[in-house]
């Protein structure tokens, strides 16, 4: 395959990916860095493509360009009051050289070595044999995977949530409950809404 | 110029590499996130670049494979943001330079 239209597409995508990749490193606005995380994703789900994982591609858009950005952007918004800068530690300079050592050994090798590849025949109906593949001889992996990701989401609503706050909150609504009065609902909604006015000042005062 | 596997592994070298840095030199947590992906993407296009220009025919399988990395992926993301959040709540920073409760 050496047609100029896949010679264009490759070197623009990998142009893409890795351009984006090195923006995170130099940008100093955490929300850019994921605008630029986003776009080197995208720029992977394009090289799937030109190695014929149509399948791979989408579900790369879907999961790290939909969903993962998406949770970073939460993560940064969900911590205001947090620093929004991107800048280095002071380990940036062993970083760079250990960097410099694996970038140069793995792209030796990868040119080095002869790896007496042949392209393989794309695969045809992609999507129908990954579904039927992950229910016969992939099952056991796949029921796995679905036990970590419910244990995922359940750790990361259990360290996520409020506890104390969430507490008294019900034990708030159990006591208005058992009073049955109007005024103790009005007191319980108070506080919260007043807390998150605060917060959201605070998000603005760091943003800009 | 055929662009062939040693392109691809080159591309996925130099990625992995990009990612490694983010991770060690960042000083936000959510950036080592980043960098963090950045290497499983590599690691992710260079199985699928081996398993399109392989001797044998291993496509299917490679692409399975690369379908449980994002699940395991996106997994520990969710994990690690949760962790962020509670390090956020309990510290009111996420600079991996100032946690610093176990340094001697």
């Amino acid at each position: 395959m050496s047609s100029f239209g896949f010679h264009l597409a490759f070197w623009l995508l990998a142009a893409m990916t890795v351009g984006g990749a090195s923006m995170i490193i130099v940008s100093r606005n955490l929300i850019h860095a994921v605008i630029y995380l986003v776009i080197s994703m995208l720029g992977v789900a394009g090289l799937y493509l030109t190695l014929s994982a149509d399948f791979i591609a989408v579900v790369q858009v879907l999961i790290y360009v939909g969903a993962i950005s998406v949770l970073m952007l939460f993560a940064i918004m969900l911590t205001p009051r947090a620093e929004r800068n991107n800048t280095e530690t002071s380990l940036k300079l062993p970083a760079a050289a250990v960097m410099v050592l694996i970038l140069t050994a793995t792209v030796f090798v990868a040119l080095d070595t002869d790896w007496g590849a042949v392209r393989q025949a794309a695969l045809a109906d992609q999507a129908r044999l990954i579904g039927q593949s992950l229910i016969r001889e992939y099952v056991l992996p796949f029921e796995i995977g679905a036990v970590l990701l419910t244990a995922a989401l359940v750790g990361a609503i259990a360290l996520a949530r409020h506890d104390d706050e969430d507490a008294a909150i019900h034990a708030q609504s159990l006591q208005a409950e058992a009073d049955g009065t109007a005024e103790d609902v009005a007191l319980l909604t108070d506080p919260p809404l007043v807390e998150v006015e605060a917060d959201a000042g605070a998000g603005e005062d760091g943003g800009s | 110029m055929i662009i062939g596997l040693e392109e691809y592994l080159a591309l996925g070298a130099l990625l992995f590499s990009l990612g490694f840095y983010i991770a060690l030199s960042k000083k936000n947590a959510v950036g080592v996130l980043m960098g963090v992906e950045l290497m499983l993407n590599a690691v992710n296009l260079t199985l699928i670049a081996f398993s399109r220009f392989s001797t044998s025919d291993i496509t299917l399988s490679t692409q399975v494979f690369v379908i449980f990395i994002i699940a395991v992926a996106a997994a520990e993301v969710a994990v690690g943001l949760a962790l962020i959040l509670v390090v956020y709540r309990n510290r009111q920073t996420i600079n991996v330079d100032r946690t610093t409760l176990l340094k001697g």
